[in-house]
């Protein structure tokens, strides 16, 4: 009798882990999986892979698998829309990380509040997202990176030590147009002279009628708010013109992406320093893995969408099921205001009362092919003071 | 000067490929009345050839570039006698969907094929500059210049001098006419296809050692090269190609004095002009009921 009590109990304590293990935690990914920005899609599928087969190769997280759902939302705010409900009606997912661009995200935030779906940003960069997150009124929106008027206040101080004048070419994006916005303000401040701001449509064939106009008013620095597969032409057609400026970049300029694409002549990009929160020196381990896996450079998306699985997502999952028991979609929400993770490859990620986190502001440079971080900086809201 | 020079340069080597796609597509209208929404996926998919022959296989420039536009003609001859052919007496709704639908799937092929990533694809006269005083141009641009005038000769002679050349010209005028006095007007049509995917890969070939070659490439140079087509009068295939260099021109102006990001913009606002004010476009004839 004692021992059968005995059974029972054991039965009794180990049940919540036995039910736990048999529902999976599903995690959507969302990004451009088509359209002229299908490379960040590709990158995230990639990423997103990677890190749920780590995970679930070591249990899943406090014994439940995670399984990946993908949502191609066409860097587009309207696809965006699509994708999410897509990723919640269909595939009934706990948590999404995603949208890579920032008119996707923008697209995206009205629909996961009214869904109630928690959504965690890897990669958007304009300055609303933060305002219209957490205390914004959008509880159900978190952002990793940080985004262009954290970034511009900063660089900007950077680029006055060596330039008076900057003309700003811009993708004509939400991402794009959100950094332009941003830089004018953290010029002035920072005493550059703004001496015209362009905007492009991506995939753009010739960009020569626009380095005319800089010719004209003969900046000493240009700055490039653009993804890779654009502005490797661009420095191609910079080069032919015989401009000598100085390039700043915001986007995807300063990567191995780029590299790859002119590695016919890598010192198309000599000299030219971006702002950004990852490069794959961060994580030389990632790096190793991600090539061995894919045959193929690093990618940022995918990189920044893996690690706000791992150092976002993964942990809010298990601070959800060790409090509640539970990993449902208010429980992830509460438990990702909770978070403080100190050593993450970008710098410590705790959400602020915007659902913002301060990871670290890096500044890259490339010359003879080769990427180097050459600041690491500190973020923090002291910034926009 | 020099500004003014280089941009009309700029608007020359653009209008040289909106026109060669332009010609294949005005050509395709007037021979078998039927609007091809896939022409801009013929010039990337001569792209992505020429990309393979060139850098995977190694192969000399101009060698690579006839392989591409070999290999669009003949792609050109399936598409005609697969798809064309199925759809030719079918209503404009059907031809409609059927060719835009041809544009999606092989968009998306070449996105499983050759991945999201866009490929580039230099040259030695990609990389090099001719250097006049203040004004520098890749020898490219020039060279793209120079064939385009040779390509648009050798069209001339071929639609005037040759017997089916002749025909094409025949069938733009009266089909049914034409089948009745005894032309093949399939083996016509399967001609201007094939003339058309040649086009699109010479074109190909010669231009995107300038620019970069992916998936979607496509899309935006069919609407221009749409709206050449419309500006230069339907069917007309010496005003599309006049109107290809007009709009070419008039988007590098635009960019260079007046706004870059409204620059796409230009071709339709040209477009809407010309409708409103020659509905038969500028070199066509109107036509009276």
């Amino acid at each position: 009798m004692r021992i059968a009590l005995l059974v029972l109990i054991t039965l009794l304590a180990a049940l919540p882990a036995w039910a736990q293990g048999g529902s999976p935690i599903r995690v959507g990914f969302a990004s451009a999986i088509s359209g002229p920005s299908a490379i960040t899609g590709e990158g995230v599928i990639w990423g997103g892979t990677m890190i749920v087969e780590e995970f679930n190769a070591r249990g899943g997280i406090m014994g439940r698998k995670i399984e990946a759902y993908f949502a191609d939302n066409k860097a587009t705010p309207g696809e965006a829309v699509s994708a999410v409900r897509r990723l919640v009606d269909v595939d009934k997912v706990d948590v999404i990380i995603g949208q890579t661009h920032s008119g996707a995200c923008l697209g995206a935030m009205p629909i996961v509040k009214e869904l109630q779906v928690p959504m965690v940003i890897e990669s958007c960069s304009n300055p609303k997202i933060r305002e219209l997150s957490g205390k914004g009124g959008n509880e159900w929106t978190f952002r990793v990176n940080i985004d262009d008027e954290i970034m511009a206040n900063t660089f900007a101080k950077s680029m006055a030590r060596s330039a008076k004048s900057a003309s700003m070419i811009a993708q004509n994006d939400d991402f794009g147009r959100g950094a332009a916005a941003a830089y004018d303000v953290a010029f002035k401040r920072a005493g550059v002279k703004l001496a015209s701001t362009e905007f492009f449509d991506r995939g753009q064939a010739d960009y020569r009628p626009l380095m005319t106009r800089i010719k004209r008013t003969a900046p000493d620095a240009v700055l490039l708010v653009m993804l890779a597969s654009d502005a490797s032409v661009f420095m191609r057609q910079f080069r032919e013109l015989g401009l000598t400026q100085k390039i700043y970049a915001r986007g995807s300029v300063a990567t191995v992406e780029f590299l790859n694409q002119v590695k016919d002549n890598p010192s198309i990009g000599d000299g030219i320093i971006e702002a950004s929160f990852w490069t794959a020196s961060l994580d030389p381990d990632w790096e190793r893995k991600w090539l061995e896996r894919w045959k193929t450079p690093v990618r940022v998306h995918g990189s920044m969408a893996a690690l706000t699985f791992k150092y976002a997502v993964a942990p809010a999952l298990e601070l959800a099921i060790k409090k509640t028991g539970r990993a449902d979609r208010t429980a992830i929400r509460d438990a990702l205001e909770q978070i403080d993770v100190k050593d993450s490859p970008v710098g410590p990620i705790k959400f602020d009362e915007n659902h913002q986190a301060w990871i670290n502001m890096i500044l890259i440079e490339m010359r003879g092919g080769q990427l180097k971080v050459i600041e690491k900086l500190p973020t923090s809201p002291a910034i926009l003071r | 000067m020099e500004d003014l020079l280089e941009q009309t340069i700029h608007g020359l080597t653009l209008g040289s490929m909106y026109a060669m796609v332009a010609t294949g597509l005005a050509l395709m209208f007037g021979v078998v009345r039927l609007v091809n929404f896939a022409h801009g996926e013929f010039f990337m998919l001569g792209a992505y050839t020429f990309w393979f022959a060139f850098q995977e296989l190694d192969l000399p420039y101009p060698v690579a570039g006839l392989v591409a536009a070999a290999a669009m003609a003949a792609f050109g001859g399936v598409y005609q006698r697969t798809i064309i052919r199925a759809i030719l007496e079918r209503s404009w709704h059907v031809q409609l969907i059927a060719t835009l639908a041809t544009s999606i799937v092989l968009t998306n092929l070449a996105v499983i094929v050759f991945g999201t990533q866009a490929k580039e694809v230099p040259t030695r006269l990609s990389a090099t500059v001719f250097q006049a005083g203040g004004l520098r141009i890749a020898w490219q641009r020039l060279l793209v210049l120079g064939a385009s005038v040779v390509i648009f000769a050798a069209l001339h002679w071929f639609v005037k001098r040759t017997k089916i050349g002749k025909a094409m010209r025949a069938m733009s005028q009266n089909r049914e006419a034409c089948a009745v006095v005894g032309v093949d007007v399939q083996r016509v049509a399967l001609v201007t296809f094939a003339l058309g995917g040649l086009l699109a890969g010479g074109a190909a070939a010669l231009v995107t050692p300038l620019f970069n070659i992916f998936p979607d490439m496509g899309a935006l140079l069919t609407l221009k090269a749409f709206a050449a087509v419309i500006v230069g009068g339907f069917g007309y295939v010496h005003g599309a190609i006049a109107a290809s260099f007009i709009i070419g021109v008039s988007e590098s102006l635009a960019a260079g004095y007046i706004s870059y990001a409204y620059k796409d913009a230009i071709a339709f606002v040209i477009m809407i002009a010309v409708l409103l004010w020659r509905p038969q476009g500028l070199f066509g004839r109107r036509i009276g009921i």
